[in-house]
């Protein structure tokens, strides 16, 4: 029964797109008047004070008998497409009298005679009419005609296809998506030939009415999760998509985890083997980040390079990762812990050098810790937001002279530096998770000066519990481990051969969806309460 | 409510068990050497070596101009009633907690020895603290003060000079390297007597590490040479590779052990011990030979295998003479025998078995084989 009621509710709100009942338009709603004096009043009261908008009438035929208003925005129509399919041939057809007479209607010759242009739609709505041409259409108005046609001549600007910044990878392609929609959507259909590749649109955000695509490959996909992706994506409300990023936080299945429950990539090669694993992208309009659901952990240790390259040293950069991982998330606060409680395990030649550089350090070795990654992450939030030509300065600032001025001046020790510096490449290493070990660092930090190792296992203990707790789209974030899933295995820290992958990730197809467990949850309580 | 109690549970459970005992690691001083002496009041003397970090050379921040004002090591001592007493009140002479976790090398008096350690050891079986991999030796002839006084030239903590001489001969077998968690179980086990290595002061740079000091019921007895030291440990079965050299006429040879293995067992009669028996397979390298004699053939090296293992058994009832008629005490551990095979006899004869040992008969039979004789067979000659 739940489908069908998602099922009417997706129709319903894909068939909204066509006809936007939001704030825009409800002083033009209404079906379209044949006259079109009185079209253009209603188009001028809706676009008053837009600058943007253009309109021009057309007055031909024998007696001057046919009126047609074309109106589009400026800058979002390709003017030269548009004179060259449409306003052209209509002049030439109906300058040469002759062929007026005919037995067709003129909005019938306009339509199919005249226009060159492949993409053209009937429309019968005021509000239709204006959302078509803020979308960058061009739309005809016939003078006597109560349908109106639009005509896509859009040509908004955009960047061009371009290598992605912040996925860079040695082998394989460069491409990256890019803000304009359509493009993105090519981009994939490039890759994947294949019509059981969907693209379904939607349409968000009061205000903006950006165009939100969810992309599949039926057959693939795992029903049940694109399911789940179409009532999570509709059910938002928003004045604004801006970004997928306000998609993510909507959608994410738990609000309050520090770790990424969906996947995000600049990358066409990395989503379409995605797609072809059985995830669900979704795209958004303005943005060249998409999303992929269901995100497991795995993922953040997987790289496109991984799939392209020698399984061997594969394999060995997985468990680099997940050493970077580790260290990233512990070094400062196993050293603090080691330093300020558990001398005894130290052996004896290290706890001399140990002992040596921190001689004269005015500080405790969790305020050391503390200061210096607190100027690491200053360090990295300026040289993220400045701009890149100063960024130069700021590295030799901040690494050399901070750096070598805090030992030389003893505020930290040589060790504490070397350990910030280690914990702050390694957490480079899994870009999807620097944020969120940034937090549980800090959080093992403070532990770790109160509780020892004691504090540090307790705290991993929660940490690992959470994460066995957390399910993406259904699916548990830490499949193929906790469930075990043996055949997932093969694509985990360790990694087999392109060509010993021989099944899809069985994980995306046994998850169950909320629905489903959220049924099961009621049924189990009201056996319970009988 | 039920995650509340969890979660109360939990929170105790850090507060209430986490590590209290934070310290920095420049509030502590790292002890590398420990000695423990008597004077003749029966006061306990505890002497601590304690090293100045900054001032190691080994360390990239001190090679400034501060090495050579302030010393690597220095030495305290202080007098006590207890070794807890003494450590404590030593506070009043030294700036920080001592560390005892770092101890690589605990010294014994010999004053402390003859009284008995099996108590006066409590405090370091008792201690968190205290580190049971460091080796512990017995000062002969000088007081554990003097041994951690002096400045080697070797290195510049001492400790670790001490224990790098310990970790040598224990190899060739002329010192047994016994570590203080082995020395807590020697003291509880009653089937053997304790043994542990000697120590003695050469000059105010140097230390030597040979041989080994007796006790016998927790209190020290006597010493055993080196080379009475090696018959003991062939017996005992914890030998390295020892070289061991002996003259033949007209020639002198060293062999290096490669392989021991050594079983030792009391023969009984009428169920009362009759005879100690101990079986020896060794297996050596000739790591040296001066002489003129051929290599060449099977005989010649059989002859020389025949003379280490008649070397060896003299080694070995050098060992057990000294052990039986002098020290009478089973150093070997032959009641470990008895009791694993004769727990009813050992139950009735624990007590005076130590001389029921000193009066047995031993048997003592070597099977040694050489493997290699290195590069070359015979010794080296003009061809004719």
């Amino acid at each position: 029964m739940g489908d069908e009621a998602v099922f009417s509710r997706i129709k319903k709100q894909l068939g909204l797109g066509k006809q936007p009942n939001n704030s825009i338009t409800t002083e033009t709603d209404g079906p379209l008047s044949p006259n079109i004096d009185k079209v253009k009043e209603r188009l001028n009261i809706t676009f008053s004070e837009c600058s943007d908008y253009v309109q021009r009438e057309i007055v031909c035929g024998e007696d001057n008998d046919i009126k047609i208003l074309v109106s589009y925005i400026e800058g979002l129509v390709d003017k030269k497409l548009l004179n060259q399919d449409v306003i052209r041939p209509i002049l030439n057809y109906f300058s040469d009298t002759d062929r007026s007479g005919r037995a067709k209607s003129v909005y019938q010759l306009i339509k199919e005679c005249i226009i060159s242009n492949n993409e053209i739609h009937e429309i019968v709505n005021m509000s239709q009419a204006v959302y078509r041409i803020v979308s960058g259409d061009a739309v005809l108005f016939l003078n006597g005609s109560k349908i109106a046609l639009t005509v896509g001549v859009k040509a908004p600007p955009g960047r061009q296809v371009d290598e992605p910044d912040t996925e860079v990878s040695i082998r394989g392609s460069r491409e990256g998506f890019v803000e304009n929609l359509s493009t993105n959507m090519v981009l994939i259909r490039k890759r994947i030939k294949n019509p059981n590749l969907k693209f379904e649109m939607i349409q968000l955000g009061t205000q903006t009415n950006t165009d939100i695509c969810i992309c599949y490959i039926k057959g693939i996909a795992n029903d049940e999760i694109v399911n789940e992706v179409r009532r999570r994506v509709i059910k938002i409300s928003s004045d604004a998509i801006l970004d997928t990023g306000y998609i993510e936080q909507y959608i994410t299945d738990n609000k309050l985890t520090l770790f990424p429950l969906v996947g995000n990539s600049e990358k066409c090669d990395k989503l379409v083997s995605k797609l072809l694993e059985g995830r669900v992208a979704i795209l958004c309009d303005g943005t060249p980040y998409v999303l992929t659901v269901p995100y497991l952990f795995i993922e953040s240790l997987q790289t496109a390079d991984d799939y392209y390259d020698n399984a061997f040293f594969a394999s060995f950069m997985r468990l680099l990762r997940l050493f970077a991982l580790f260290i990233s998330t512990m070094l400062p606060a196993l050293y603090v812990a080691l330093v300020s409680f558990h001398h005894a395990v130290i052996p004896f030649k290290l706890i001399i050098t140990l002992a040596a550089s921190r001689q004269g350090v005015p500080f405790s070795p969790f305020v050391e810790a503390i200061l210096m990654i607190m100027a690491f992450e200053l360090l990295r939030e300026a040289g993220v937001r400045m701009p890149r030509t100063i960024g130069q300065a700021l590295s030799i600032v901040g690494a050399i002279v901070l750096g070598e001025a805090s030992v030389a001046a003893g505020i930290a020790s040589n060790l504490m530096v070397i350990i910030v510096a280690i914990t702050a490449i390694c957490s480079f290493i899994t870009p999807p998770l620097s944020r969120t070990i940034m937090y549980i660092r800090f959080i093992l930090l403070i532990i770790a000066n109160f509780f020892g190792f004691l504090g540090i296992s307790l705290t991993v203990v929660v940490t690992l519990l959470h994460l066995c707790r957390l399910r993406s789209f259904g699916v548990p974030y830490m499949t193929p481990f906790s469930p075990l899933t043996a055949s997932d295995l093969k694509d985990s820290f360790i990694m087999v051969p392109i060509w010993a992958m021989l099944t899809r990730p069985k994980a995306l197809f046994e998850g169950e969806t909320e629905d489903k467990a959220g049924i099961k949850r009621q049924e189990a309580n009201r056996i319970s309460e009988n | 409510m039920k995650t509340n109690k969890l979660a109360i549970i939990f929170v105790l459970s850090i507060l209430l068990a986490g590590c209290w005992d934070n310290t920095d690691l420049t509030d502590i001083n790292i002890v590398t050497a420990l000695g423990i002496d008597k004077d003749e009041d029966g006061k306990i003397i505890v002497t601590v070596q304690v090293v100045e970090p900054a001032a190691v050379p080994l360390t990239s921040s001190s090679n400034g101009g501060g090495a050579g004002q302030t010393k690597p090591v220095s030495v305290k001592s202080y007098k006590g009633e207890t070794i807890y007493d003494a450590l404590i009140s030593m506070k009043s002479i030294v700036d920080k907690r001592l560390f005892l976790s770092t101890v690589q090398v605990l010294v014994l008096g010999e004053r402390f020895c003859k009284d008995g350690i099996n108590d006066a050891l409590d405090y370091l079986h008792r201690n968190n603290q205290a580190e049971y991999l460091a080796d512990v030796l017995v000062a002969r002839g000088t007081s554990p003060e003097q041994i951690l006084n002096i400045q080697a030239d070797m290195d510049v903590i001492s400790a670790l000079y001490i224990k790098g001489t310990v970790e040598n001969t224990a190899v060739r077998a002329k010192v047994e390297r016994k570590m203080l968690i082995e020395l807590f179980k020697e003291i509880k086990n009653k089937c053997r007597q304790i043994t542990i290595g000697q120590i003695t002061k050469l000059d105010g740079k140097t230390v030597k590490t040979e041989g080994t000091a007796v006790f016998r019921d927790g209190k020290l007895v006597g010493w055993l040479d080196q080379y009475q030291t090696r018959g003991y440990l062939f017996v005992a079965d914890k030998v390295g590779n020892p070289v061991i050299s002996f003259s033949a006429p007209e020639s002198k040879i060293s062999i290096e052990i490669i392989q021991s293995t050594g079983k030792k067992s009391v023969i009984f009669k009428n169920g009362e011990p009759a005879r100690l028996s101990v079986q020896i397979r060794l297996e050596g390298n000739i790591g040296e030979y001066i002489g003129k004699e051929m290599l060449s053939k099977p005989e010649d090296i059989h002859k020389i295998e025949k003379m280490l293992s008649e070397e060896v058994k003299k080694e070995i009832n050098m060992a057990l003479n000294k052990a039986q008629k002098d020290y009478s005490s089973d150093i070997f551990g032959f009641g470990e025998y008895v009791h694993k095979y004769y727990p009813k006899y050992w139950k009735k004869a624990m007590d005076e078995w130590n001389d029921v040992f000193s009066r047995l008969p031993a048997d003592i039979r070597v099977e040694a084989k050489i493997r290699h004789t290195g590069l070359i067979k015979s010794p080296m000659k003009k061809d004719e």
